[in-house]
């Protein structure tokens, strides 16, 4: 399931790729990614397609807002429900 | 004012009293400055028992603790205690040293980059580049570390950073927060669950004691009269000893305790997380339940299980908002009778130790103690036949599992808390992987009462390829262990040896009566195992028993 995720961030050391890195540890993958600057030189705004392998996006996007360089996370565009991560484990 | 006396005014003014550290090349200038400071350094003899001991002193205070390392070695010493801390959620701050910022990235003597090296373990971290922005990382540091659900900080400072003059010393002012209350309809969701549901069960985990919400959950535990599970973190959020208390839920957790979670319609989840080691196969978790999940973070509302309701925020308030549930008195007896049908038995064969004796014992004898353990076989039997009053009492690396936890942290909480009598249980595989902190120990006459439980194996993992691995033994044999009498003695820390079971007693008496450290190196059979045990890739339907030869 593929899915946009838009974030406001601090435009800081580390910022990017601790991001990143979340979402892939999570078990997202990254298949794009585009920077622009924000509201200020100190702010961008980060847009990430992930492909969400039956997790919860929603859960994802609420661990990536606990991250203190992001100030917000919107979920643009959901093709479908995003799987519970219990249905998806089931084995 | 120099960048290195920020760092020791900002951990001044935080109210820091230990810091548990190792000095190097990088971080001098720190240390440096610490000489005029009237913080006490504890000076430890590897970086993991330092970041361990300040885990231990944060779990027993509840404030943020503190260790310092140096660049390169140093640092990468430090990041298992950080993962363990991050895993646990303990507030802890980690200060590094870091080469100059010239040299930052040219592969100098002792540099890694341990901010990138640590992200996926941290709450947050700083790498501080001005040394004007020094109070303020510090600040936010601690701030972070212990807000909300707390965890590691690490805060990196390049050298020439901490050489730097700065020409007026900021003063930084932590905001104030008012904490989160929970959403009312959540709260109405949650009291309607929890009035139809006929076999509700409190489900308590290591959150409960990090939000200092005790008292609030002992509160409704008793008004409500709703049986009791525990993680291993929440174990004592009301006492083992309380009627309504059915045990530790999971692996190798109590069969009655296994039993109500597996036949309740509604779990009352406060500060707990779902972690495998609990569930068992997650599909097969508490099938029946549905689920009020109460917690500080939002990321774990429905991570692993699915939340009906949830109330976020400040636990004490989410506890006291819990509506009473309707009449429970057949689920209640229901739940005893599992409770009697499956408590400890102690009736051992044999005159050799039993070790779920001696600890049950032990903590009967002890009066205001606390008791650190490390991993591994003596870690179950800790959580299963101690005593908790209350869950500070137990501290346990229970999601990293990090063998040589238990030293480091008793010399934390020992620190943390002076009057109280601080028992390490150890193992012969875990002792081994912090030992050096026996000098420490006995630098600083900290007396610490060390309970080694020696099977001569990696007990364990030796279980399990027994039963698991059709007895193909892999690497577990520890037969030629050092004397560990012997061992402490070169310390100059005192120990003797028990291997029979009516020398138990007498060992207890001796160890608590100990003026300063010393070692009971108690010897059992290899072949000893942990039971019940849900065998991996289970569901918690599946516990099996004692199997004797």
């Amino acid at each position: 399931m593929n899915h946009t995720m838009t974030l406001r961030m601090d435009r800081i050391e580390g910022a990017i790729i601790r991001t990143l890195g979340l979402i892939e540890r999570r078990g997202f993958t990254v298949t794009g990614i585009s920077t622009a600057t924000g509201e200020s030189e100190h702010q961008m705004e980060m847009t990430v397609e992930l492909n969400a392998a039956g997790r919860s996006v929603e859960v994802l996007a609420r661990q990536v807002a606990r991250l203190f360089d992001v100030s917000s996370v919107s979920l643009a565009k959901q093709d479908a429900p995003a799987m519970r991560l219990e249905e998806s484990l089931a084995c | 004012m120099k960048g290195a006396e920020l760092v020791i005014k900002s951990l001044e003014r935080e109210g820091v009293e230990f810091i548990f550290g190792y000095p190097g090349g990088a971080i001098m200038p720190v240390y440096d400055a610490l000489v005029d400071s009237t913080m006490k350094h504890v000076l430890v003899r590897h970086e993991q028992g330092a970041v361990l001991a300040a885990d231990g002193y944060a779990r027993s205070t509840g404030r943020v603790g503190v260790c310092m390392a140096t660049s390169g070695p140093g640092a990468t010493n430090l990041v298992t205690g950080i993962a363990n801390a991050y895993l646990d959620s303990v507030p802890i701050v980690a200060i590094t040293g870091q080469v100059p910022t010239s040299l930052m990235g040219t592969d100098a003597f002792q540099e890694v980059d341990i901010f990138g090296m640590t992200m996926p373990i941290v709450k947050h971290s700083f790498l501080v580049r001005r040394v004007e922005d020094i109070p303020s990382a510090i600040g936010e540091a601690f701030r972070i570390a212990s807000e909300g659900r707390p965890g590691p900080v690490l805060v990196d400072l390049p050298k020439d950073i901490t050489n730097a003059e700065a020409s007026l010393a900021p003063v930084w002012q932590a905001p104030v927060e008012a904490p989160v209350q929970p959403d009312t309809v959540e709260v109405e969701n949650a009291a309607e669950l929890i009035r139809g549901a006929a076999r509700p069960l409190l489900y308590a985990g290591g959150g409960i004691v990090i939000a200092d919400a005790v008292e609030a959950f002992r509160t409704y535990a008793e008004s409500s009269g709703i049986p009791v599970v525990a993680t291993l973190k929440g174990l004592g959020a009301v006492s083992t000893r309380h009627e309504n208390f059915i045990g530790m839920l999971g692996m190798h957790g109590n069969q009655g305790a296994n039993k109500v979670v597996q036949n309740s319609d509604l779990l009352i989840c406060v500060g707990a997380r779902f972690d495998d080691r609990a569930t068992g196969r997650l599909d097969g978790f508490a099938p029946r339940a549905k689920v009020v999940h109460l917690d500080a973070d939002p990321a774990e509302i429905s991570k692993l299980r699915h939340a009906d309701a949830a109330l976020l925020g400040d636990l004490s308030s989410s506890l006291n908002a819990l509506a009473a549930p309707g009449d429970i008195a057949p689920w209640q007896t229901w739940c005893q009778d599992r409770r009697t049908e499956h408590a400890w038995r102690y009736d051992a064969p044999g005159d050799g130790v039993y070790v779920p004796d001696m600890l049950r014992k032990l903590t009967d004898a002890a009066e205001n103690y606390v008791v650190t353990c490390d991993v591994g076989q003596h870690q179950m039997w800790v959580a299963q036949h101690c005593h908790f009053d209350r869950p500070d009492q137990h501290l346990t690396s229970a999601g990293l599992g990090t063998m040589g936890y238990g030293i480091p942290a008793g010399i934390g909480a020992k620190l943390a808390k002076p009057d109280a009598t601080v028992i390490t249980v150890t193992g012969d595989g875990s002792i081994m992987m912090n030992i050096q902190e026996l000098a420490t120990l006995k630098r600083y006459g900290i007396p610490l009462k060390i309970l080694l439980v020696d099977n001569s194996s990696l007990g364990l993992v030796r279980q399990w390829q027994e039963l698991f691995h059709q007895e193909r033994y892999s690497e577990v044999d520890l037969s030629d262990n050092p004397d560990f009498v012997e061992v402490a003695r070169s310390f100059g820390i005192p120990g003797f040896r028990i291997d029979r079971r009516d020398q138990v007693d007498d060992a207890i008496q001796r160890l608590l009566n100990a003026d300063g450290p010393i070692i009971a190196h108690v010897c059992i059979d290899p072949k000893t195992n942990v039971w019940p045990l849900v065998p991996p890739g289970e569901t918690n339907d599946v516990m099996l028993e004692e199997q004797t030869a």
